[in-house]
């Protein structure tokens, strides 16, 4: 796996079972946390069969990002407008969390590919509520066009009070990411994993992707940023999206690319490691073989059934051990 | 307060045959998925040259490939269809035994199951009872040095199940837990949460081998079916028509009687041709489980039947905890799952326990009748996966992290923390 699929699992799996099996009457109620601290909670009733409850709540919004009644901006539209009659939106959401959708399970269309992809669109409903606000602005891009009531700055949050900044204009936005990281070896290998990524764009295959650039400090972009967001220890990734980037189909998949970049450094980062371990355990079995190789033959001892070894000791030693 | 102990802790049960993950704090697990994973390891046969160009191409292979894998049912399929993926199992027996694979096989739980930041969340991992301290420090180590856990608890499998009976009856943390999975069957005491560690039984027939047998016996009498299917279709038959008999000649006069009745048809496609063939499923419904309690017709070489192992294994308990241990015998596992098998285990152990009764009451010195030996074994709904369940319930409950070994502990002494659980008091 290389990139982060944007449909759940966890969702996916339930609704297709419910879905394809009604009958099979059990209550459900469970709940999951995704990466960047979005929460799932799924609830079932048998006395509503039809209907299943569908709640999730985002990761806290820093003070510069705007939310309005607990969404990000555009995130009510766009919920429904990617489902249509099929869910219902409940007004006040459940306790805790920032959406409840109700979804009408008599709804979902009969035809196979339809009904596939119906659910897994509604398993990302991650990209749908979060993504809101940037597909809108990549959307006006796709026209050349700036939304008429944006700011020179946009803040999103992508993660728990922390954000990354848009600047729309009407030829290219560029997408600003403060990259931070818990842990001195993880800072240290997305560093380098960064200047890769800058320096893999120059390839000649890639010249079509979105320019991107890293840099220790703060870029220009960010001049009216408050100072907190400005900290970051691993630096800062600028992308310049423009718009054949977002034309089209390629609309829904920038859109995931971009508001899960982080997730995605960060799993790198840790597949890297795990690589790395890998290769230090072959190191150090390959060193053992070698050491046990340039063992003199008189030394090694005899090994026993149960794996125990011991050194035989001649008669004459045995005398001398015991008297000393 | 540790905002990772606000989110709910990851419990994964590595079993040999099935893993099993979700969240803390659930009923059931969020995905249970054959242990297995598929990598291709096509670019570590390459030979070396020392040529640049070459080398780069190596080296990008070499990167890629080490994303290049799958676990669990696609990694199942996409062997199938493709030869560039080697299927390896990381647990054999309920031991890690290429950690290599593990590793990769826990990543792809997290990040691509489960789909978290293992930075976030507390973990809950399980081991068989008989694990090394070594194989507990290396779980450790990959745990906190390749995912950054904030804390993890490495909790002993048959405790687990016990605790999982908590919740569906009363509390009760002495009991016997018979633990019957994929690739390794134990008999594990257990008194007041404590394991006895020098009463632990192992038995070497397992779900696998109900699989192999029944295999054996399908091929046997001829049924045509693919041999590269026929282990597939083996376990299918296992997990679907198996059940258990309360004695063998009867079951095998209603067969005879009533063939319609009890004969099952399996029908399948050839994997390589696409043809559909069928075979008939007889007497191996009721054999396959059958091992266990007669293991004579399956093995020459261990004839111990389950009941006596565990009638064994109670016996060489201190004596003050015996009786409670006949009265809570706890199943767990997925090849528990038989039909009737908790009343046919019942049954057999009872004999054995009322002839050793009746045998002391005859002997003349005996002036004092002993009281009957209450025996019961519980079965409930949640078998499959209660180790899983027991992690769940036991990783919601605020203790948990007081329990757990935490990064910064991890970082002062070093993996040696992991070397030793609470549970086996003494025993170190």
């Amino acid at each position: 796996m290389i990139l982060l699929q944007s449909p759940s699992r966890f969702l996916l799996q339930i609704l297709q079972t419910r879905v394809l099996s009604p009958d099979k009457g059990v209550d459900l109620d469970c709940y999951s946390v995704e990466f960047d601290d979005v929460r799932y909670h799924i609830q079932y009733l048998m006395k509503y069969p039809q209907f299943l409850l569908l709640s999730i709540s985002l990761p806290a919004p820093p003070p510069e990002t705007v939310f309005i009644g607990g969404l990000p901006v555009g995130a009510l539209e766009a919920v429904k407008a990617a489902y249509g009659s099929v869910v219902q939106i409940l007004d006040p959401p459940k306790d805790g969390f920032n959406l409840t959708m109700k979804l009408n399970l008599l709804k979902i269309p009969r035809d196979e590919d339809l009904r596939q992809a119906l659910l897994v669109k509604i398993a990302s409903v991650r990209e749908v509520v979060l993504g809101a606000p940037l597909r809108l602005i990549l959307k006006h891009l796709a026209s050349k066009t700036v939304a008429p009531d944006v700011d020179a700055l946009v803040a999103l949050v992508h993660r728990p009070r922390e954000s990354f900044f848009l600047v729309p204009q009407a030829e290219k936005v560029t997408v600003v990411f403060p990259m931070r990281f818990k842990d001195s070896i993880d800072t240290a290998l997305a560093t380098s994993f960064l200047q890769e990524i800058v320096e893999a764009r120059r390839a000649a295959g890639l010249s079509n992707a979105p320019p991107c650039s890293w840099s220790p400090s703060p870029p220009l972009e960010l001049k009216g940023a408050p100072s907190e967001a400005l900290m970051a220890n691993a630096g800062f990734v600028t992308f310049l999206i423009f718009p054949r980037h977002v034309e089209g189909r390629k609309l829904d998949k920038t859109v995931w690319n971009l508001s899960t970049f982080h997730a995605y450094v960060s799993y790198h980062v840790k597949c890297s490691e795990g690589f790395m371990h890998t290769r230090m355990r072959r190191r150090v079995e390959s060193l053992i073989q070698a050491l046990d190789r340039a063992k003199p033959e008189a030394e090694k001892s005899k090994k026993t059934l149960q794996g125990k070894s011991f050194k035989r000791l001649s008669l004459k030693e045995s005398r001398n051990n015991s008297k000393s | 307060m540790d905002p990772a102990a606000s989110r709910p802790a990851v419990v994964i049960d590595n079993g040999t045959g099935y893993t099993k993950m979700g969240f803390a704090g659930n009923v059931e697990p969020c995905f249970t998925v054959p242990t297995v994973v598929a990598v291709n390891e096509s670019f570590l046969n390459q030979p070396r040259v020392s040529n640049k160009g070459n080398w780069l191409a190596q080296h990008s292979a070499g990167v890629m490939a080490d994303l290049d894998f799958f676990i669990g049912d696609e990694a199942l399929s996409r062997s199938r269809s493709s030869s560039t993926y080697n299927l390896s199992y990381p647990i054999h027996h309920g031991q890690v035994e290429n950690w290599d694979t593990m590793e990769r096989f826990w990543q792809q739980c997290i990040f691509n199951y489960l789909r978290c930041d293992p930075e976030d969340h507390y973990f809950l991992l399980t081991e068989s009872p008989l694990t090394a301290p070594e194989h507990r420090e290396y779980t450790g180590e990959i745990m906190f040095e390749t995912f950054n856990v904030p804390g993890l608890y490495i909790a002993v499998q048959p405790v687990l199940a016990l605790a999982a009976g908590y919740t569906t009856s009363k509390c009760e943390m002495t009991g016997v837990v018979v633990d019957v999975g994929d690739g390794a069957t134990h008999v594990v005491p257990v008194a007041d949460g404590y394991v006895i560690g020098s009463n632990i039984k192992s038995i070497p027939i397992s779900g696998k081998d109900v699989t192999l047998f029944v295999q054996q016996l399908l091929r046997e009498r001829g049924e045509h079916m693919p041999p590269e299917d026929s282990l597939e279709v083996a376990r299918k038959v296992k997990e679907m028509y198996c059940y258990t008999c309360s004695d063998i000649v009867k079951e095998y006069n209603k067969y005879d009687k009533e063939p319609s009745r009890y004969i099952k048809h399996w029908t399948g496609i050839k994997p390589k041709t696409g043809a559909s063939y069928s075979c008939d499923i007889g007497y191996e419904r009721f054999l396959g489980p059958e091992i266990f309690f007669n293991p004579e017709i399956y093995s020459t070489d261990f004839a111990t039947p389950l009941p006596a192992v565990i009638d064994k294994c109670i016996q060489s308990s201190p004596i003050d905890t015996r009786r409670a241990l006949y009265k809570n015998i706890v199943l767990s596992g997925g090849s528990t799952m038989f039909k009737d098998f908790h009343r046919r285990l019942q049954r057999d152990l009872k004999k054995i326990v009322d002839a050793r009764i009746v045998a002391s009451d005859v002997r003349p010195e005996g002036t004092v009748k002993s009281q009957p030996v209450e025996v019961n074994v519980v079965s409930h709904p949640i078998q499959k996966f209660a180790v899983w369940f027991g992690g769940s319930v036991l990783a919601s409950t605020p203790e948990f992290y007081a329990a757990c070994h935490t990064k910064a502990e991890y970082e002062e002494y070093g993996a040696s923390i992991c070397r030793t659980n609470p549970v086996f008091k003494g025993m170190y």
